[in-house]
């Protein structure tokens, strides 16, 4: 089983360019257990057609995800994954969540919600999502 | 640096005396997807004919492929592929006549890619091209600009009248061809979805000249609105790096820059020590950010409640 182009989601007209969300969707599924180390990124031409996306960007895509090192480039074949992306200590991950949490809590404040009710929601979708 | 595909140096171009074009320049380079993007009357088109000769600049010049736009060879000409807003169509021709008779006109044109691209396209080949819809008019046109795989492709509103379906089909077919053939395209438009699908670059045309030229990420990246927040009341005076526009309120502004990056940030909270939220914006609204600048940053008249 392989990650297929159709597992991606892709927003054109978002804020965030189109690599930027393929990058993140590719280490969602990596973080979500859909993609293991071993297996294969699909072709460059494949999700440019799937996608309807410049195949540039696709590349672009792949070429960050190397340089980060979730990803190799094999010849001939194409992007293989490297190893589940827990990179930086525990404190560097928790900066990158931060932002998150910051606006869910924010939002949910704009909505009238207590401290409480945000943080069961917070545990409620915790219970839903185990590792 | 490859040498560019097309070229514009400080292109002018009046129409009796109202200059639409003020200096402009421009350099496309090979395998770049350029979306040209501009209000009503910009000139878009205008400038689409400057850079492929069909009209004369008042002064500076153009080039397609390092010749002079208004005095191009045949051979470069035959590297061309060009569709019009509106297509030139002899209206007693039928779609294949039409089709082969465009083909006459080339050394290497692809019949039988042509035959299935009007399949794909849902043409048929029988119909007198008078008879056709505005939308099927512009598939025939894009059919016969694409039909001698031109090195370069330049398409005025290519999109304008196509359904959703079919334009995500013109832009398969162009993603494509891009992919097998590393060819250039310039496609002016004002579907920015569109353009944020398959652009590599974005060119912004306001006032006669090019506001931003780049890559469609890194504007992006870059362009972000900022909310600032002051602790005792807005600045009147707001000079920073990049600034696209910005609108001021009493205790906050909304700030608009072309590149937002941490050193900007930290500017920000060692000048005025305010409170900074950063948005994202997709290309239509970066479009309308920067075609609604003013050339000067104007501050809203909020000063009445002050």
């Amino acid at each position: 089983m392989t990650v297929q182009p159709s597992q991606f989601e892709i927003h054109p007209s978002s804020g965030i360019p189109i690599y930027r969300q393929i990058i993140d969707q590719v280490q969602a599924l990596i973080v979500g257990g859909h993609l293991h180390d071993g297996q294969m990124l699909p072709s460059v031409r494949a999700m440019a057609t799937e996608l309807g996306v410049n195949p540039m960007t696709i590349s672009k895509a792949y070429a960050r995800l190397e340089a980060d090192g979730v990803v190799e480039r094999v010849r001939g074949k194409g992007m293989r994954i490297l190893r589940p992306a827990v990179d930086g200590s525990a404190a560097q991950r928790l900066k990158q969540l931060y932002p998150s949490v910051e606006s869910a809590i924010v939002r949910g404040r704009q909505l009238g919600l207590s401290d409480k009710q945000i943080l069961d929601l917070i545990r409620k979708v915790l219970r839903e999502n185990p590792l | 640096m490859n040498l560019p595909v097309i070229q514009a140096e400080r292109l002018e171009k009046s129409f009796d005396g109202q200059a639409v074009l003020d200096g402009l320049d421009l350099a496309i380079a090979p395998g770049q997807i350029v979306g040209l993007l501009g209000t009503n009357g910009s000139g878009k088109t205008t400038l689409i004919k400057c850079l492929l000769g069909l009209l004369r600049p008042t002064a500076g010049v153009c080039r397609v492929f390092g010749e002079d736009a208004w005095d191009m060879s045949p051979a470069t000409k035959s590297r061309l592929g060009y569709v019009p807003q509106e297509a030139e169509l002899l209206p007693w021709m039928t779609v294949q006549q039409m089709c082969d008779y465009t083909g006459a006109f080339y050394k290497h044109w692809r019949a039988d890619d042509v035959q299935s691209l009007i399949c794909q396209w849902q043409l048929s080949p029988d119909q007198r091209t008078g008879a056709l819809s505005v939308g099927q008019r512009q598939k025939l046109g894009v059919i016969l600009a694409l039909g001698h795989h031109p090195d370069l492709l330049v398409l005025d509103e290519p999109v304008a009248s196509l359904d959703p379906s079919a334009r995500r089909q013109f832009l398969s077919t162009l993603i494509d061809r891009v992919e097998v053939e590393q060819n250039t395209i310039l496609f002016s438009t004002h579907i920015t979805s569109d353009l944020e699908r398959i652009a590599s670059h974005v060119a912004i045309l306001r006032a006669g000249k090019l506001a931003w030229f780049g890559p469609l990420d890194e504007l992006k990246d870059g362009c972000k609105r900022l909310r600032l927040y002051f602790a005792d009341g807005a600045p009147t005076d707001l000079d920073l790096p990049g600034l696209v526009r910005w609108d001021r309120h009493q205790n906050h502004a909304v700030v608009t820059v072309a590149s937002f990056d941490q050193g900007l940030l930290d500017a920000l909270h060692r000048r005025w020590n305010c409170d900074v939220r950063v948005e994202d914006m997709n290309l239509e609204e970066i479009f309308l950010e920067w075609s609604g600048a003013a050339e000067v940053p104007s501050t809203v008249a909020t000063e009445v409640g002050s």
